[in-house]
C-alpha cells in the first residue's frame, strides 16, 4: 500500500467504513509510516474537533416566525379550499411577485418616460392641411443655397408659383408673365434668374409647406 | 385516496411511519403536524443554514424559507428519500442560492465580530466543574479557529464537511441531500477534511491549534 492510497481512504477509515481486511491494511501501513500516522492523526483531531463544536441555538423570535408562517398557510389552504389549481395559482403569483418587485421601480420610470416623450412629439404630428394668412419668409439670412430660376419678364405682374416638398425644397415652379406662361430661358441663366432660397422645414413655419406657394410681384425691370 | 396509498407506498422507500403520518397530517391541514414538523426539523436545519452562511439574520431568513417551500411542495413529496434528508437538501440548496445572490448582488459589510459575538450569546455553554479555565478557554479558542478555517474552504466541500463531521449525518444522507454518489460524499469530505487541515497549519501551525 502506498501513502497516497492509504490517504485517499482515510476519511473511510476514521469513519469506519471499511471493511475490516482493508481496515488492517492501512492501520499496518500506519505503523510502518510515521508520515501517514500523523496525517492520519492531524485529521482524526480535527474531526473530533469538529464533532465536539457546539451546537447552535435557534433564536426564539425564528420558532415565533415559524409558527406564524405555518398558521399563515394553513389560512391559506382553507382559503383555497383544496383547490389545486388556485394553489397553484397562488404559488405562481408569489414567486412572479418575487421576480417583479426589483423591477417595479425602474419599469415604471421607463413607462413614464416613454408616455411623457411620445406624447410630447404626438402634438407635432399632424397631417392636416389648411390655409395660412400671413407672410411666409422667402429669404433667410444664413441660408446660403438657392435655387435659380431663370425667367424673361415680359410684363409688370409676374405670379411665379412653387411647389414644394415636405423639406421646403422647391420641386417645380412655373411663371406666369403677362398673358404668357412660363418661360425660362436656360442660356442666360446667369442675368435673368429669380434667387430663391429654400423654404424652412415643417416646423418653421408651424404647418406643412408641402404645398404650393404662389408669389405674384412687380419686376423693376422688364423687355418689352 | 390517492394520497394515502402514495404514502403508504413511499414507507417502503425512505419514509418511516413517523414521517408519513406528519405527511399526512401536513397534506390534511392539521395543525398539529405543522408545530410538530417545526419543532423535530427547526433545530437541525438552523444549524446547517448557520454553518453554511455564518450569519445569524440570514439564518433565520433562510430558515423560513425552507420550511415555506416544505409546506407548500409536501403535496409533491413523493417519498423517495426520508423526510429527513429532503427538508435538509432544500435547506442546502436554499443556504447556497442565498450565498451566490448575495455575492452577486449586494456589497454588504459583514460585521463577522458583531454575527459571531451574537451567536456566541446564543451558545451559552454551561461551565464545566471537572475543567479548568484555562482547558475552557483552550477550547473556546481551537473551536474559533476550526470555524475560522472552516469559513475559509470551498463551499461544495464546506458542506460535506459540515454534514458529516457537526451534523453526523451519514453517507448514505448526505448523498441524498447532496444528489451526489457515495463515492462523490467521501471524495469531497476528504478534500473537506484536507483543506480543513491546510488552512489550520498554515494559519497557526497544526500543533499549537490543536495542543
Amino acid at each position: 500500500m502506498t501513502c497516497f492510497s492509504a490517504k485517499r481512504q482515510s476519511t473511510a477509515f476514521l469513519d469506519m467504513r471499511l471493511r475490516a481486511r482493508e481496515h488492517a491494511r492501512i492501520a499496518a501501513h500506519l505503523y510502518d509510516c510515521a508520515s501517514c500516522a500523523a496525517y492520519f492523526e492531524q485529521v482524526g483531531s480535527l474531526r473530533s474537533g469538529l464533532n465536539a463544536l457546539p451546537g447552535v441555538a435557534t433564536p426564539p423570535r425564528l420558532n415565533t416566525a415559524l409558527r406564524v408562517l405555518a398558521s399563515r398557510e394553513l389560512q391559506a389552504m382553507e382559503e383555497w379550499g383544496g383547490s389545486r389549481w388556485k394553489r397553484t395559482w397562488e404559488r405562481w403569483k408569489f414567486r412572479l411577485r418575487l421576480l417583479i418587485d426589483p423591477l417595479t421601480i425602474p419599469a415604471t420610470g421607463g413607462v413614464l418616460s416613454s408616455l411623457i416623450l411620445f406624447g410630447s412629439l404626438a402634438f407635432a404630428i399632424d397631417n392636416t392641411s389648411q390655409s395660412v394668412d400671413y407672410d411666409v419668409p422667402l429669404i433667410s439670412m444664413n441660408d446660403i443655397t438657392a435655387n435659380l430660376v431663370p425667367v424673361e419678364f415680359r410684363s409688370k405682374e409676374v405670379v411665379l408659383t412653387m411647389s414644394l416638398d415636405g423639406d421646403g425644397h422647391i420641386r417645380d415652379y412655373a411663371v406666369q408673365d403677362g398673358t404668357s406662361s412660363f418661360t425660362g430661358n436656360t442660356t442666360r441663366l446667369q442675368y435673368n434668374n429669380i434667387v430663391l432660397p429654400d423654404f424652412q422645414g415643417i416646423l418653421a413655419f408651424d404647418h406643412p409647406t408641402n404645398s404650393d406657394i404662389s408669389i405674384q410681384f412687380t419686376p423693376l425691370a422688364f423687355r418689352r | 385516496m390517492p394520497g394515502n396509498l402514495s404514502i403508504l407506498a413511499s414507507a417502503q422507500n425512505g419514509v418511516s411511519d413517523e414521517d408519513a403520518r406528519i405527511l399526512r397530517g401536513l397534506r390534511s391541514g392539521i395543525e398539529n403536524a405543522y408545530e410538530e414538523l417545526i419543532d423535530r426539523y427547526q433545530g437541525g436545519v438552523y444549524g446547517i443554514v448557520f454553518r453554511l452562511l455564518g450569519n445569524q439574520n440570514d439564518a433565520s431568513d433562510v430558515v423560513q424559507e425552507v420550511f415555506l417551500k416544505v409546506f407548500r411542495s409536501v403535496g409533491s413529496f413523493r417519498g423517495q428519500s426520508s423526510l429527513k434528508t429532503w427538508i435538509y437538501r432544500i435547506a442546502v440548496n436554499e443556504a447556497h442560492n442565498h450565498r451566490r445572490w448575495f455575492s452577486r448582488h449586494c456589497c454588504r459589510e459583514v460585521a463577522v465580530e458583531g454575527q459571531r459575538a451574537d451567536h456566541a450569546d446564543s451558545l451559552k455553554l454551561a461551565a464545566d466543574p471537572g475543567r479548568s479555565p484555562f482547558e475552557q478557554a483552550l477550547e473556546s479558542e481551537n473551536r474559533t479557529l476550526i470555524e475560522q478555517a472552516l469559513d475559509r474552504i470551498n463551499p461544495v466541500f464546506r458542506t460535506a464537511v459540515i454534514l458529516r463531521d457537526i451534523e453526523n449525518l451519514s453517507y448514505e444522507e448526505i448523498a441524498d441531500i447532496l444528489q451526489v454518489s457515495l463515492g462523490t460524499v467521501k471524495s469531497r469530505i476528504l478534500r473537506g477534511r484536507d483543506a480543513l487541515r491546510r488552512e489550520l497549519t498554515l494559519e497557526h501551525g497544526f500543533a499549537e491549534a490543536f495542543i
